[in-house]
C-alpha cells in the first residue's frame, strides 16, 4: 500500500496524499505563485526541504534552535476577550489584562491594543479615550507595544459613510463617478489615520500598526500610504508598520499611483517597495489562501511569493499568518498542524523577517 | 492560533530576547539577521543565545530590562523600558516622553 | 474573413469598446456568420480572457466594466439574430451578500461578468435578510438565488438560506449558488446548495450547468 501523509486542504479538510501528490502540489503552486507575480520559482532544494516540512509525522513543527523570528501581531489579544466575529474565545478580561496576559503568560515578542472595530474612523471621535488606554497600557508593557487599526475605506462609503458607494457606482457604469469617491474617501482617510497616528504619538506610542492596508482596494492602498508618508515627517520617532490585504492590490479604481507607481494590481514585491517608500518600518505581506487546494500548495505558493518580497527590499518583512491567508487554512479554528507548516516554511524557506 | 506561531517561530518574548530585536526591527528597521546581531552585540551573548532562556533569564535581570516572572520591585513596564533603550542606544517614544516629564 | 471579425470581437471586449464591440457584432451578421459562432469563437473568448486577467490582478474593476458593458451591447444584438429555440443560455439570477456581511466587491464582479454573459441579473446588495432574498425571488421570477459571504461567521447564513426555502416550500423552485473565500464544494454539499463557484469565471460556468446548457 502507498504511503499516505496525513494533511489538509484550504478549507481545513482532513485528508491524506502520497509523496508523490504532494510534491506535485508544492510544484503547481510554486509555479502558480511565479506565473501570477512573475517571480523566480523556489529551488529543487528548497521544494524538497518544504515537501519534508509537510511529510514531518509529528502533529506540529518549529523553526531549528537559531532560526527564530520576531512574531509581530495584529489584535491577537483583542481575541481573548472578543466573541466569535474576531476569532474571539470570550474570557472577560480588560484590554490590558488581555495585553499583559498576552505579553506575560504567551511571551509575545510584540503586543498590540485596538478598538474592538478595530478600524480608524470610529477611533478618531474617541481618541481621547484610546489614548488613556494607551497611556495607561504603555506604563505596564515591557515588550513593544502598538496601537493598532485598518485603514478600512469601506466604512467611508453610504451606507456607513458620507461617500457615494463605488460598488454601487461600478454596475451603472459610472466609471468617473465611482473613481471621484474613491478620491474623496481616500483624501478623508488619510487625515483620519494622520490625525489618530500624531494623537498617539502625542502620549508616547512605541509603534502604530496601519492593519490590512488596500482591503477596499488601491485608493485604499494609496491613502495608508500617503498618511505613513505624512506621519513620518511628523512624528518620525514613531514606528509605523504595515500590513497588507491580499496577494495583489485590487484595482478599485485603477489609476492611482503611489511614488510613481500604480498601486492596481501590485504583487507582494512591489507592494513591499512602496511602504518602504513610504517610510513603514516594517511591511507585513498577504497572501490569500485557496481553500480549494491542498496545504501543501497553498503554503508552497506563499512561501515562494514571501521569498521574493523578502529580497525585493532592506525593510524586514513579517507575514499576515491569520485565518485564510500565508498558507493558514481559512476556517475559524486553523489547525494547529498546518498553522506550524506554514510558520515553519514561511520562515525557513521564505526567510521571513518574522510573523 | 498567534500562540502556535509564537511556540514554532517566534523568539520568546521577554522570556528572552524578542522583544529587544523586535524593537530593532520597528526603530532601526533591521532585517531579522542584522536585528539578532545587533542585540546579541550589545548583550554580549551569542546569536543562538538569543532563545536560549537558561542565559537571557539572569542576563534580563541582571540587566534589569524586565523578566518574563513576576519579581516585586524588579525592573518592569516602563522602567526596565528606559533601560533596554539605554542599553540598545534607541529611541522609545513612551520612555522619551516619560524622560520629558522627570526632567 | 471571419477570423478578423473573431479577433475584432475579442479585441474589443479586451479592450472595453462597446462602440467597436457592436460594430463587429453588427458586420458579423451583414456577412452571414453564425451569430453562435461569432459569439463562440469572438466576444466569449474575449470575456474568458478578461475574467483571467482581473483574476490575476493585471486589468481592474473600471476596465472590467467596460469590457462588460462592451459584451452586453454585442450580447443584445447576437441574441436578436439567434432563431427562436436557438438562444444563448439566459437566466435571471438574483444575487445578494447575506445579511451580517457589508462585503460586496466580489459580488460586484460576479454581477458584471453574469450580465457580460447575457444573464438578467437582479442584485440586492449587501447585508440581505434570508426573508429578502425568498421575497425579491418570488418577485422577480428568479430561476437562480445567488448567495454571497466573505466571512466564517456568516458562511452559516447560506445554510439557513437553504432551510428557509426548504421550509417556505420553495426549495425546488430554484436553483443556488453560493460563492465567497471561505466557501468551498464541500460547505455547498454539506448545506445542500445546487452549485458552489470559486470565481467570477466558474460562476458563469456554473450557470450556464444549472440551467442545462
Amino acid at each position: 500500500m502507498t504511503y499516505r501523509i496525513l494533511t489538509r486542504m484550504g478549507d481545513g479538510e482532513r485528508v491524506t496524499m502520497s509523496a508523490a501528490e504532494i510534491k506535485e502540489d508544492i510544484s503547481e503552486g510554486i509555479r502558480d505563485a511565479a506565473q501570477s507575480a512573475e517571480i523566480p520559482e523556489l529551488t529543487a532544494g528548497e521544494s524538497e526541504q518544504l515537501f519534508n516540512i509537510m511529510a514531518e509525522p509529528s502533529r506540529t513543527v518549529s523553526v531549528s534552535a537559531g532560526e527564530e523570528v520576531v512574531v509581530t501581531d495584529d489584535g491577537c489579544s483583542m481575541s481573548f476577550y472578543a466573541g466569535q466575529d474576531s476569532s474571539g474565545i470570550g474570557v472577560p478580561l480588560s484590554r490590558m489584562q488581555a495585553i499583559l496576559t498576552y505579553e506575560r503568560a504567551c511571551a509575545a515578542d510584540t503586543t498590540s491594543i485596538g478598538h474592538s472595530d478595530y478600524s480608524f474612523k470610529p477611533v478618531k471621535p474617541i481618541i481621547n479615550f484610546e489614548m488613556n488606554e494607551y497611556y495607561t497600557t504603555s506604563m505596564m508593557t515591557t515588550a513593544p507595544l502598538f496601537y493598532g487599526a485598518q485603514p478600512n475605506m469601506g466604512l467611508y462609503f453610504q451606507p456607513d459613510g458620507p461617500y457615494p458607494n463605488p460598488a454601487d457606482l461600478l454596475p451603472q457604469g459610472k466609471i468617473k463617478e465611482a473613481c471621484e469617491t474613491q478620491e474623496a474617501a481616500a483624501e478623508q482617510l488619510r487625515n483620519d489615520i494622520v490625525f489618530v497616528g500624531k494623537k498617539l504619538n502625542s502620549i508616547g506610542c512605541e509603534g502604530l500598526n496601519l492593519d490590512t492596508c488596500g482591503s477596499a482596494g488601491d485608493a485604499d492602498l494609496l491613502a495608508a500610504l500617503q498618511a505613513v508618508a505624512d506621519l513620518k515627517k511628523a512624528t518620525p520617532d514613531m514606528p509605523v508598520i504595515m500590513g497588507g490585504s491580499g496577494e495583489f492590490v485590487l484595482g478599485m479604481h485603477g489609476d492611482v499611483a503611489f511614488d510613481g507607481k500604480r498601486l492596481a494590481g501590485m504583487y507582494p514585491q512591489d507592494q513591499a517597495k512602496v511602504a518602504e517608500s513610504a517610510g513603514a518600518s516594517i511591511y507585513g505581506v498577504a497572501i490569500n489562501t485557496n481553500t480549494n487546494k491542498s496545504a501543501a500548495w497553498n503554503i508552497a505558493r506563499a512561501v515562494a511569493l514571501v521569498k521574493a518580497a523578502v529580497a525585493a527590499v532592506d525593510i524586514p518583512i513579517h507575514v499576515n499568518v491569520g485565518m485564510g491567508v500565508g498558507g493558514v487554512p481559512m476556517m475559524e479554528a486553523p489547525p494547529i498542524d498546518t498553522v506550524t507548516r506554514a510558520s515553519k516554511s514561511l520562515v525557513q524557506i521564505g526567510k521571513a523577517d518574522g510573523l | 492560533m498567534h500562540i502556535a506561531h509564537i511556540v514554532a517561530s517566534g523568539m520568546g518574548g521577554i522570556r528572552t530576547s524578542g522583544d529587544l530585536v523586535a524593537w530593532m526591527q520597528m526603530t532601526h528597521k533591521m532585517k531579522i539577521f542584522e536585528a539578532k546581531h545587533y542585540v546579541a552585540d550589545k548583550l554580549g551573548v551569542d546569536i543562538i543565545d538569543l532563545t536560549n532562556e537558561e542565559v537571557m533569564r539572569q542576563l534580563r535581570e541582571q540587566l534589569e530590562i524586565g523578566v518574563i516572572t513576576s519579581i516585586a520591585g524588579s525592573p518592569k513596564g516602563l522602567r526596565a523600558k528606559l533601560k533596554i533603550a539605554e542599553l540598545l542606544e534607541i529611541k522609545i517614544n513612551s520612555v522619551n516622553l516619560f524622560k520629558s516629564q522627570i526632567t | 474573413m471571419s477570423e478578423k471579425i473573431f479577433q475584432e470581437a475579442f479585441d474589443a471586449i479586451v479592450n472595453g469598446e462597446a462602440d467597436k464591440a457592436t460594430d463587429a457584432a453588427k458586420r458579423g451578421l451583414d456577412e452571414g456568420i453564425d451569430p453562435l459562432l461569432l459569439m463562440d469563437k469572438g466576444f466569449i473568448p474575449g470575456i474568458n480572457k478578461v475574467g483571467d486577467l482581473f483574476e490575476t490582478g493585471r486589468l481592474f474593476l473600471p476596465a472590467l466594466i467596460y469590457s462588460a458593458t462592451a459584451m452586453e451591447k454585442a450580447t443584445e444584438i447576437i441574441n436578436a439574430a439567434i432563431p427562436v429555440g436557438k438562444e444563448l443560455v439566459s437566466a435571471k439570477i438574483l444575487i445578494g451578500t447575506v445579511e451580517g456581511d457589508v462585503h460586496d466587491i466580489g459580488k460586484t464582479i460576479v454581477v458584471a461578468l453574469f450580465k457580460a454573459n447575457g444573464f438578467e441579473v437582479m442584485d440586492l446588495g449587501r447585508d440581505v435578510p434570508i426573508a429578502r432574498f425568498i421575497d425579491e425571488a418570488e418577485k422577480y421570477g428568479a430561476d437562480i438565488i445567488g448567495s454571497s459571504t466573505l466571512l466564517t461567521t456568516t458562511m452559516v447564513v447560506q445554510k439557513e438560506l437553504e432551510q428557509e426555502l426548504k421550509k417556505a416550500g420553495l426549495r425546488e423552485k430554484y436553483k443556488t449558488i453560493i460563492g465567497g473565500a471561505p466557501v468551498t464544494q464541500r460547505w455547498a454539499d454539506r448545506i445542500g446548495a445546487d452549485a458552489y463557484a470559486q470565481d467570477a469565471g466558474d460562476g458563469v460556468k456554473k450557470v450556464k450547468k444549472l440551467m442545462g446548457k
